[in-house]
């Protein structure tokens, strides 16, 4: 073997070289867990995979001198004031445990 | 009103983002093996005390539309058949039958 180079020059060589373009010197290849750190943040894009929708309450409440209307709403309020003309309306909130339908239905 | 599902995911998509950073320090520390073994024993039951939002194993993508889990192209945030149905009424930009 021509010119076998001893390992102690070597690794100088090695260290001097990461000191230079400023790289971590790791000889041994031990597991420093450095992975973890270099790679790169998942989590704005994640966060970016759903458009976020449009919310017309949203938009009432920050910009209120707009004066929107939210259809949908007032439709489902004019519905339940129907059902409560009808006599359909939403039933009492039970205030005991024993006041409500179920318990008096299963005696 | 998107699907439940989908409100499930969009909550741990937050959750994990704002937990990243310190998930990574933990996993370094835990990882890291010229670190003695007491301490990478601690950060490693601190890394299993966060919550399971935390994991960003738990982000799934989801169909934007019917909130199906399966068969998604993540392109579009829409599972194979709304994708169709959205692309035969040319309300995806740019996509078009294929034909060659």
């Amino acid at each position: 073997m021509a010119a076998a180079i001893r390992p102690m020059r070597l690794a100088a060589l090695t260290r001097s070289r990461c000191s230079i373009f400023q790289t971590a010197y790791n000889p041994t290849s031990a597991r420093t867990g450095a992975k973890y750190l270099r790679a790169r943040l998942r989590g704005p894009s994640m966060v970016k995979y759903y458009t976020p929708e449009a919310n017309i309450a949203q938009i009432m409440r920050q910009w209120p001198e707009l004066e929107m209307r939210n259809f949908a709403e007032e439709e489902r309020l004019q519905d339940v004031e129907d059902k409560k003309k009808r006599g359909k309306g939403a039933p009492k909130k039970a205030k005991e445990k024993g006041d409500s339908r179920r318990a008096s239905r299963r005696r | 009103m998107p699907n439940a599902r989908v409100l499930r995911d969009i909550k741990a998509r937050n959750i994990v983002k704002a937990n990243e950073v310190l998930r990574r320090a933990y996993l370094y520390v835990a990882r890291n093996e010229t670190l003695s073994p007491q301490v990478r024993h601690q950060a490693q039951l601190q890394l299993n005390t966060f919550g399971k939002y935390t994991r960003p194993t738990t982000v799934k993508n989801r169909c934007a539309e019917s909130g199906r889990g399966r068969g998604i192209i993540s392109e579009f945030a829409l599972c194979r058949y709304q994708f169709r149905l959205k692309a035969l009424k040319l309300e995806l930009p740019g996509v078009r039958k294929a034909s060659w």
